[in-house]
């Protein structure tokens, strides 16, 4: 059997909501359990003494990454039928400052307010209404950047393709360089949280 | 020796670390989608070095070259009733499957051209470099080869170009048609028995490279 299910015309758009929704569920639970539904806990990342979300977020890629090599290398998952959000890399530079922003500021990023909203905390429904405040404004505003946002166009790219690598030798660095970041991040840790 | 005691999260490191290393020679499955390069494929086919002449073929069996895979993409029983010498059968469908390698030399043909050029634009998708078609298909390689008809209005230059050309027919078993262009509306081309070329023609071909060589 060969995965994507969705793209091989395993089951249809109704179905594939209906699995995006538990997938979700089990996000947001995850979330919750690592302690991503206190913006205390996620805000403390910034501030250096709990590196959990670096953790637990590298984790998710490592995970993932090898999941995915694994599964392609044996044949069951058809990597070049995986959807990609297009690299758009100046445009996203920006994106991802403005979010960084948002997250110190609200202390949530987008999913783990979510999560914080379903657990009824009340800075959650602040930041949720701040997302659909930011939301209307993108879209008002959107004509104007247009141009902007479109830039830089590079498609559905990967890291072997952009630096023409081999794609197990990318996954073994991208591991190296995660189990690394886990041993620095803890050193970091240590360091500041032994002055308060 | 008693193996230091590890917490889970270091167990869990080294199982990554170990999973990484082994996905040093992973091979990601390659799916039926593919990506092309639009302007190098289109490059490709305007200077025209996408295809092999009949003639050109024929030099290479001639010569018992083995460094190219000659691919009939026609179906079984047409394959079974003729084809050309060293040609091997596979189906478009399956040729995806079929144990090429991205760095032979593979020369495909079907009856006409299209199926070829089909296939041509199947494998260079899927990142084989060396393709190439046979110019006219098994029609091309019957008029150019098998059955070469010597023109209406030939010069010695024509006569003496006909002549190798009828050799080389012979050695695959075809005839060389004298009778111009009267008979090409109903030509008795039988196709040859399929046997292996061992007929004495061989020399045929290098003849007039050697020639060649000797006017460099």
């Amino acid at each position: 059997m060969m995965t994507p299910f969705y793209k091989y015309g395993l089951f249809g758009d109704e179905i594939s909501l209906l699995v995006a929704f538990v997938l979700g569920l089990g996000f947001g639970f995850f979330l919750e359990r690592a302690g991503f539904g206190s913006a205390r806990k996620l805000a403390a990342q910034f501030y250096l003494y709990d590196m959990s979300v670096f953790k637990v977020m590298f984790t998710a890629i490592v995970t993932a990454m090898l999941g995915v090599t694994y599964l392609g290398w044996l044949g069951w998952l058809d990597l070049d039928l995986v959807y990609l959000v297009p690299t758009h890399l100046g445009p996203q530079i920006v994106g991802g400052l403005v979010l960084g922003v948002g997250f110190v500021v609200g202390g949530y990023c987008p999913g783990t307010s979510v999560a914080a909203l379903a657990t009824g905390r009340l800075d959650a429904v602040v930041y949720a209404l701040g997302i659909f405040a930011g939301t209307f404004v993108y879209a008002e505003v959107y004509p104007a950047i247009q141009g902007f946002v479109n830039a830089n166009a590079m498609g559905q790219v990967t890291l072997p393709e952009v630096f023409e690598l081999p794609w197990g030798l990318v996954v073994f660095v991208v591991v190296v360089i995660a189990v690394v970041g886990f041993w620095g991040a803890t050193l970091i840790e240590r360091r500041f949280r032994s002055e308060p | 020796m008693r193996l230091p005691q590890l917490t889970l999260n270091q167990k869990l490191a080294a199982v990554a670390l170990v999973l990484g290393a082994l996905a040093l020679f992973s091979q990601p499955h390659r799916g039926p989608f593919v990506k092309l390069d639009a302007r190098e494929l289109a490059l490709v086919v305007e200077q025209e070095v996408d295809h092999v002449k009949p003639a050109e073929l024929a030099a290479w069996i001639v010569e018992g070259r083995s460094d190219y895979r000659l691919i009939d993409l026609r179906t079984t029983d047409e394959f079974a009733g003729y084809h050309i010498p060293t040609a091997e059968n596979a189906q478009l469908p399956a040729l995806t499957e079929y144990p090429l390698l991205r760095n032979e030399k593979i020369v495909l043909y079907s009856e006409g051209g299209i199926h070829s050029a089909q296939a041509w634009l199947l494998l260079r998708a899927q990142g084989y470099e060396g393709v190439y078609t046979v110019l006219g298909g098994l029609d091309g390689w019957k008029d150019e080869v098998l059955f070469p008809v010597l023109p209406v209005e030939a010069g010695p230059r024509e006569r003496a170009q006909f002549e190798r050309a009828a050799a080389l027919a012979q050695f695959f078993g075809g005839q060389a048609r004298t009778d111009g262009a009267a008979t090409t509306e109903a030509p008795a081309t039988a196709l040859p028995k399929l046997a292996a070329p061992t007929a004495t023609a061989p020399a045929m071909p290098t003849a007039p490279r050697r020639k060649k060589k000797e006017g460099c």
